[in-house]
């Protein structure tokens, strides 16, 4: 289209003939001198671990009797497969995935519409809102183990504060990873609540004045006036959070560490287990390299299912 | 008034729900030897103990039944705190020049592969440390960066970049479009951006940088395995040396407190610039 090429440092207004052309280009080339040096920054310190992991999972390591290495092709990736162990792990990552990113998300919603009103000391409370996002995560981990635990726990403290001699331990339940879901929804809620609240104020308070004058309800308000600008930042943050709970760790090691038994041994944790502990290496890089499908798969569903369409609009 | 009860009806579980656990263990902090060798520990701490704060920091306290021994973490504690704050800022500081171009970006401009170079970035951040820790560490042997602060930067760089890209571009697109007035009267993109949009940005800009500071602050994985026991040691190994010594929880209680402070600061002093729209809505 364009039959001259325009440079991005020229001035736009001073372009008369194919002004929209114009601005593309220089819009493209805008996008990749500000793109392409991170990605090139990230491409180097990222593929090259990704590069030996790969490389790991092809071969058996063996560290004792001298070191060294064979190649051993897919087998890894083929014993996985046959691993009761790696399945529990693929299922402990998903139910708890689903659960911690549906709590985190409500929960930081929550907050942020809280915290989005006016009120007196308004810049305490968010700040105290925030703390749980302010701790190291093994910190946040012991600290709800601390909680959730039965000889130190706040339950058993209650119960005998209220005279009744019983120690309340949510450590052992059946609902274990459900605990642990609640306690990753806490740290990360503030995170989301916050972006959600920078983003709430974006919208004009002028929207508000007229969504009263045509008496709308507080429901129809939200749906109309609220929900909207921030759709695109709830399935960011949706998919991000996903990541984020998909290579929690230090959390997990520490409240639980994967116990009772196997119930909360989440792949991260298995992976750990299997790298660190049994020092099998080329088994871990494969199990990662899972993990690592399905981050991928988790979020690419994500966006074929919810983020298309909003960022289309 | 009435509105205000119901506000307050609402904050109350809210500041419950965050702080309850934070109180439940940083209580353990002032209770004395003594306390934490019954069962169950009190609710509430019956005094003021300081202890564990002088042990902590490599200080002899002074207990009415005996002395509470100095631990021999101080140097790590110190050491962790200082370099902490530094990689914090460094990182908050360079992530905060990438990514907002780049998140503006991404929110304005439309390009054939905008999506595919999207995921590609969010691709750097689904790699879970545990499973890169021992690649990283032949990387950094290789390139002599094991130990230093410099390594450390760049670890959190990989982790931060890509985040805070994804977090602002939601936001940037409900920002009004005037910088496209600017570009018609003739402002380059740089110009129009740092001219009009971040002003505009403020509060945007505000929670970035606490975001960052905070994955700078808290990082634990990569720490442990790159700079653990060396001069570049950081708050949160310090402190998990307190970890698996378990008859002394007040000292773990009180490392803790200490690494909440400074996040806490700066998000209080940040938050403020949440909140600040006046210019939005004139624009309208």
């Amino acid at each position: 289209m364009a039959s001259e090429r325009f440079s991005p440092f020229r001035p736009a207004g001073r372009v008369r003939t194919f002004r929209r052309s114009g601005r593309d280009m220089s819009d493209t080339q805008f996008a990749l001198a500000v793109a392409v040096p991170v990605l090139i920054f990230l491409i180097l310190v990222v593929i090259y671990p990704l590069g030996y992991a790969v490389w790991m999972s092809f071969q058996r390591i063996v560290l004792f009797g001298g070191y060294h290495t064979v190649f051993i092709g897919l087998k890894n990736f083929a014993d996985a497969l046959d691993d009761g162990e790696f399945w529990w792990s693929a299922w402990v990552t998903v139910r708890f995935t689903t659960e911690t990113v549906a709590l985190t998300m409500l929960i930081g919603l929550g907050l942020a519409l809280l915290l989005n009103r006016p009120m007196r000391g308004g810049g305490l409370v968010r700040t105290l809102v925030f703390l749980p996002w302010c701790l190291p995560l093994f910190a946040a981990g012991l600290m709800f183990a601390h909680v959730a635990r039965g000889q130190t726990g706040l339950g058993t403290s209650i119960a005998y504060a209220l005279g009744i001699p019983v120690s309340v331990d949510l450590m052992t339940s059946a609902l274990v990873i459900e605990v642990l879901a609640v306690g990753a929804a806490w740290t990360m809620a503030p995170l989301v609540a916050f972006f959600l609240l920078a983003n709430l104020e974006t919208i004009p308070k002028r929207l508000y004045d007229l969504a009263a004058l045509d008496q709308l309800s507080g429901l129809e308000t939200f749906k109309f006036v609220t929900l909207p600008p921030l759709r695109y930042t709830l399935f960011v943050f949706t998919s991000i959070v996903t990541v984020l709970t998909m290579k929690l760790f230090d959390f997990i090691f520490v409240m639980t560490g994967g116990g009772p038994g196997q119930s909360t041994a989440t792949l991260t944790y298995l992976l750990y287990k299997v790298s660190f502990r049994n020092l099998n290496l080329g088994y871990g890089a494969a199990l990662s390299l899972y993990l690592l499908f399905l981050i991928i798969g988790a979020t690419l569903l994500l966006y074929l299912a919810w983020g298309r369409r909003e960022s289309r609009r | 008034m009435r509105r205000n009860r119901f506000l307050v009806l609402l904050v109350v579980p809210a500041l419950l729900w965050s702080l309850t656990p934070i109180y439940w263990f940083c209580r353990m902090a002032f209770l004395t030897p003594l306390e934490i060798r019954r069962f169950p520990w009190p609710l509430i701490p019956h005094e003021a103990n300081l202890a564990a704060f002088y042990n902590i920091f490599g200080f002899d306290y002074a207990l009415p039944n005996g002395t509470s021994p100095a631990s021999g973490q101080a140097e790590q504690i110190i050491r962790g705190l200082i370099n902490s704050v530094a990689v914090s800022i460094v990182v908050t500081m360079i992530t905060l020049v990438i990514v907002l171009p780049l998140a503006y970006m991404f929110a304005r401009t439309s390009f054939r592969l905008k999506n595919s170079l999207l995921f590609a970035i969010l691709l750097g951040t689904a790699l879970p440390p545990i499973s890169t820790l021992i690649p990283f560490y032949a990387m950094y042997l290789r390139l002599g960066l094991v130990g230093t602060l410099t390594g450390l930067v760049i670890v959190n760089l990989t982790v931060t970049v890509p985040l805070v890209t994804w977090m602002l571009i939601g936001y940037f697109r409900n920002l009004p479009p005037i910088e496209r007035l600017a570009r018609i009267d003739g402002y380059g993109h740089l110009a129009a951006f740092v001219g009009l949009v971040l002003p505009q940005a403020r509060s945007g800009v505000a929670v970035a940088a606490v975001i960052t500071f905070l994955f700078a602050w808290n990082e634990y994985t990569y720490a442990l395995m790159l700079v653990n026991g060396s001069t570049a040691n950081t708050l949160p190994t310090a402190i998990s040396g307190f970890l698996f010594m378990y008859p002394e929880p007040s000292n773990l209680a009180a490392s803790v407190i200490i690494t909440i402070v400074p996040p806490a600061l700066v998000a209080y002093f940040l938050q403020r610039h949440v909140g600040d729209m006046s210019l939005v809505d004139a624009v309208r």
